[in-house]
């Protein structure tokens, strides 16, 4: 047997974990999406595509559009508060970049729910914000924001926007500052030189972010959970319903599918422009 | 002179308390290729920068054509760069980044179009036009950067150590073609190297910087001929420096012997320290006690013997230790002069001479 050939079975522990642990799941969901629900609400394996003919029903086809909805204004918010910082801290952080990238992750080891939560605490009615405006006077009444999907979308941006930031940060310091500056310099005002040059030249970083965000905030149900109320609930929520509050299991898997499948088609149009180069894979 | 393209007055520049660029004072001509020569981190590249825009002078002025701009940044600057990077736009065909300034200057499409055909044809890469710069070779993609900048005919165009990453062979073709191409377009140039055969072979004229300032300026032959400092001598070229005191007349004795120097002038007052520099090639080798076959009667001459050699394929660089303690280099020219028979020996007694004349005084 060759080294090679001995090496070669290092494959099977992983192999057999990921087999296990990932696909198998995955198989029993994918199964249990074709299944029906019994009369004490267990879920039973079936060959009916009922699950599916709910799923794009007039009652849930609102919240897949307002899912989508809020995770593309969630990419756009991010991508637009995340640029500048990115930015500025790969251009101008100097030896502090790395303590500056530091301050911007070490919240995120916080867990997303906690810090969800304090989001609450100061949006809320009776909040930090609003008993401040109400005391400075400001306003008589508290503002509503809790239960509105700006708090939803805000939510969202600032418990994924570091998935835009790091790859941006990235792809702006590995840029070559003299390319901005030969934009300048072949007459680009400081504008023109940013579109013209500096975002083409950072663009993987930019689509790399953009997917990053919008996959985990497309699915997510935390932050309309919190911070949302009826009108802002998004297709993460309806499947965690499924299998916690209605108990319909094989509902609840079919949503999953569609929902993979939904990122799926994001997924291969991504890895495609990566493999062209125009995009970095993390 | 013919009439000014570039005057940078007085110009300093100071990073927090670093100084990069010391009171230099230059008068740049239309039409001149002009070269900054200097080692690593004498401030070419920030010289450069202030001319395009880059970098704002601490103090002093530059005027392009008479007019002060050092306050204009650097996309109202009738200037173009190239950069050491060559700075390409990867997004971009190389049609795209030739077009990229005229686009932005509002030329017509018509006009774009001729005008980076025409680019391209000069640096011939007309049937490369729609590849990525990423598919270029390194010459190539140096063709890019020249023909990207020459394209907006800039009234001066700036190049930044632009041959440093191409290899040896393909640089001399370079330095030949973009010389070519200066002359054609007529366009002042202003060339930063570190190279100094490169900035002999090119230039009109040579400003050596050290340190942040102009150690000299001159046309090629003047800073080969004449370097006016010790560190001007020492970059261009190999020089042979030999310690000598004033004596009178106009003489500067080296050890034992004496030396008539033709043009010591009066800033030298008797007793005062000197360096004598010579130039390897102009310094003759003959066997000592034997016909006197290269040394010439008015030259000056030592004794010496031969320490080393080394065979250049062209000649034979000799390392020769004098009587008193002193070395010099030799370059020994392969000619037709030369006899097939002739073998320096290691230890060899030899007879050494120069021309007065082809000796630099140098305080
Ligand atoms: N932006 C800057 N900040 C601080 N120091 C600089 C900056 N730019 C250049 N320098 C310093 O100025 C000196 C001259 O640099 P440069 O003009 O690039 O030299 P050269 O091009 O001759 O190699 C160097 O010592 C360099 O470290
Ligand atoms: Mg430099």
């Amino acid at each position: 047997m060759s080294s090679r050939r001995f090496w070669d079975w290092f494959i099977f522990p992983g192999g057999i974990w990921i087999a296990l642990l990932f696909a198998v799941p995955l198989m029993l969901v994918l199964a249990l999406s074709f299944g029906h629900v019994d009369d004490f609400g267990r879920g039973v394996y079936g060959f009916s595509l009922d699950n599916y003919r709910d799923v794009f029903d007039a009652t849930y086809v609102p919240v897949l559009i307002r899912s989508v909805a809020y995770a593309l204004a969630t990419v756009i918010l991010c991508l637009l508060i995340g640029y500048p910082v990115a930015y500025f801290i790969a251009r101008y952080g100097g030896k502090y970049r790395y303590a500056l990238l530091a301050a911007l992750v070490i919240p995120f080891f916080v867990n997303y729910l906690v810090r969800t939560y304090a989001w609450v605490a100061l949006l809320a009615d009776q909040g930090l914000i609003n008993n401040l405006l109400v005391d400075w006077g400001f306003t008589q009444e508290p503002i509503q924001m809790i239960n509105t999907p700006y708090a939803v979308i805000g939510g969202l941006v600032y418990g994924y926007i570091i998935f835009m930031i790091l790859p941006l940060y990235g792809s702006i310091e590995r840029m070559d500052p003299s390319v901005v500056e030969a934009g300048k310099d072949l007459y680009g005002s400081p504008l023109q030189t940013f579109i013209h040059v500096t975002l083409p030249a950072t663009q993987a970083g930019i689509l790399a972010g953009c997917v990053l965000v919008f996959l985990p905030a497309v699915g997510d149900f935390v932050s309309a959970q919190l911070l949302g109320g009826p009108d802002t609930y998004m297709v993460g929520n309806l499947i965690q319903d499924q299998f916690f509050a209605a108990s319909n299991w094989p509902f609840g898997s079919a949503l999953t599918v569609v929902m993979m499948l939904f990122l799926a088609v994001w997924m291969v149009f991504y890895l495609r422009r990566a493999s062209k180069g125009e995009a970095e894979v993390l | 002179m013919a009439e000014e393209a570039i005057r940078i007055e007085n110009v300093t520049k100071r990073f927090g308390d670093f100084v990069a660029v010391d009171d230099v004072d230059l008068s740049i001509a239309q039409g001149e290729f002009f070269s900054l020569l200097g080692p690593s981190g004498c401030g070419k590249t920030t010289t450069l920068r202030m001319l395009a825009g880059f970098e704002v002078p601490t103090a002093g002025r530059i005027l392009l054509e008479g007019e002060p701009v050092e306050k204009v940044p650097p996309h109202q600057r009738n200037v173009n760069m190239v950069f050491q990077s060559y700075a390409l736009f990867e997004h971009l065909d190389v049609e795209g980044n030739v077009a990229f300034g005229l686009k932005r200057k509002k030329v017509p499409k018509d006009e774009i179009r001729t005008r980076v055909a025409d680019a391209l044809e000069l640096v011939d890469l007309s049937s490369r036009s729609a590849a990525r710069p990423n598919e270029l070779s390194g010459g190539q993609r140096q063709r890019v950067a020249l023909a990207r900048a020459l394209v907006n005919q800039p009234r001066v165009l700036l190049l930044d150590e632009p041959l440093g990453a191409l290899d040896l062979k393909l640089r001399r073709q370079m330095q030949i073609e973009l010389k070519a191409i200066q002359r054609e377009v007529g366009i002042t140039f202003v060339y930063v190297t570190h190279d100094q055969e490169e900035a002999l072979s090119m230039s009109d004229r040579i400003a050596v910087m050290s340190d942040g300032r102009v150690a000299q300026c001159g046309p090629p032959e003047e800073v080969y001929e004449h370097p006016n400092e010790e560190f001007v001598a020492g970059f261009i070229g190999i020089s042979n420096l030999l310690e000598g005191r004033v004596e009178s007349g106009g003489r500067v004795r080296i050890g034992e012997d004496c030396l008539a120097v033709p043009d010591l002038g009066d800033g030298h007052p008797e007793g005062e320290m000197v360096q004598i520099a010579v130039r390897p090639e102009k310094v003759a080798v003959d066997e000592l006690g034997g016909e006197p076959y290269r040394i010439e009667p008015d030259m000056f001459t030592v004794e010496g013997e031969i320490e080393s050699k080394v065979y250049l394929g062209v000649g034979n660089q000799l390392t020769l230790k004098l009587g008193n303690g002193g070395r010099l280099v030799a370059l020994e020219q392969a000619t037709y002069r030369m006899r097939a028979d002739e073998q320096w020996e290691i230890g060899q007694r030899v007879r050494i001479g120069w021309h007065p004349e082809h000796c630099m005084v140098l305080s």
